[in-house]
């Protein structure tokens, strides 16, 4: 029998690396589309009974400056977010995974945390065909007077479980964030890398930066 | 169809999970009597109009809701979450 070669370690990876590469694809000459992957963010859902979320909503407050929306948005303070994923759950989502575990304890006992921030990969999509694009797989209406900046929503994509939520704009028009599980990533992109190409589109992909916003 | 989710807003049909009649409510255990069970197991109206359905909004909020629906036109008439109906029944 023939020796295995055993790597003697566990190598961290980067959630779109191997997945997509840099660089402009699809219709030459045109970026209707641009991506961004969205670097080493601390993620986490926060999960509590639908009427027992008064000490957790305390605690958001006063360590985050953080409102827990009642409804599907996603609020932003300082370089942490939450993102309303149900009634009762949300999803903290941090910059920087840097003081990621910290945060966390502060919310030990409050809500079943569970740390996920190596669990999903989330993508920053803007450009002019942004719409046109989403519009080819998710069934949402994203008009600008039905999906304003702040909005989000947990649907499918191509029946891929995603969540996505609207950031503020970018000097060339709207900004969507799309989380999706880490291990439906090379999934999601065969859709979005397919579903692009006649628009267009230009990716990169970088290390995280105080300059990220969501 | 599309099924506005009292939570997340209206939503294309393919997003929820169909589990049946709403309204069937389990004997009390060890105490029903055969025929109680068979009737709460297997046998339902099917009626031609309005009915009362479960269904799961797997792609979206997680929630169990109570769609009243028309059998013979799909128009839906109430979406409520299922909590409240369960609460109320234990009431
Ligand atoms: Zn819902």
């Amino acid at each position: 029998m023939a020796e295995t070669a055993t790597p003697s370690r566990w190598l961290p990876r980067r959630p779109w690396e191997g997945v997509l590469a840099d660089g402009h694809f699809g219709k030459a000459d045109e970026t209707g589309v641009t991506v961004q992957t969205r670097e080493a963010l601390g993620i986490a859902t926060l999960i509590t009974g639908e009427d027992s979320h008064a000490a957790l909503d305390a605690a958001m407050y006063e360590h985050f400056r953080l409102s827990l929306p009642r409804t599907p948005m996603a609020v932003r303070s300082g370089s942490r977010q939450a993102v309303w994923s149900g009634p009762g759950q949300w999803l903290l989502v941090a910059d920087s995974r840097e003081g990621f575990r910290g945060d966390l304890a502060k919310l030990a006992g409050l809500a079943a945390v569970s740390d996920q921030s190596d669990g999903r990969a989330v993508l920053s999509l803007s450009g002019p065909r942004v719409r046109d694009l989403l519009a080819k797989g998710a069934m949402l209406d994203l008009h600008p007077a039905a999906f304003p900046v702040g909005t989000a929503a947990s649907t499918s994509i191509a029946y891929l479980g995603v969540t996505l939520w609207r950031s503020a704009d970018s000097p060339e028009g709207p900004v969507f964030e799309i989380m999706v599980a880490r291990s439906m990533a090379g999934s999601f992109w065969s859709w979005l890398s397919a579903s692009a190409a006649e628009f267009g589109y230009a990716v990169t992909s970088r290390r995280a930066s105080s300059a990220d916003r969501g | 169809m599309r099924i506005t989710c009292p939570h997340c807003g209206a939503r294309d049909a393919q997003e929820f999970t169909y589990l049946g009649a709403a309204d069937p409510q389990r004997p009390d255990g060890m105490a029903a009597t055969e025929a109680a069970m068979v009737d709460y197991v297997y046998l339902r109206d099917n009626p031609a109009g309005p009915h009362r359905e479960l269904w799961y909004h797997g792609a979206g909020c997680h929630a169990w809701l109570v769609v009243t629906r028309d059998t013979r036109t799909h128009a839906i008439a109430s979406v409520e979450p299922a909590k409240a109906r369960k609460a109320g029944a234990a009431a």
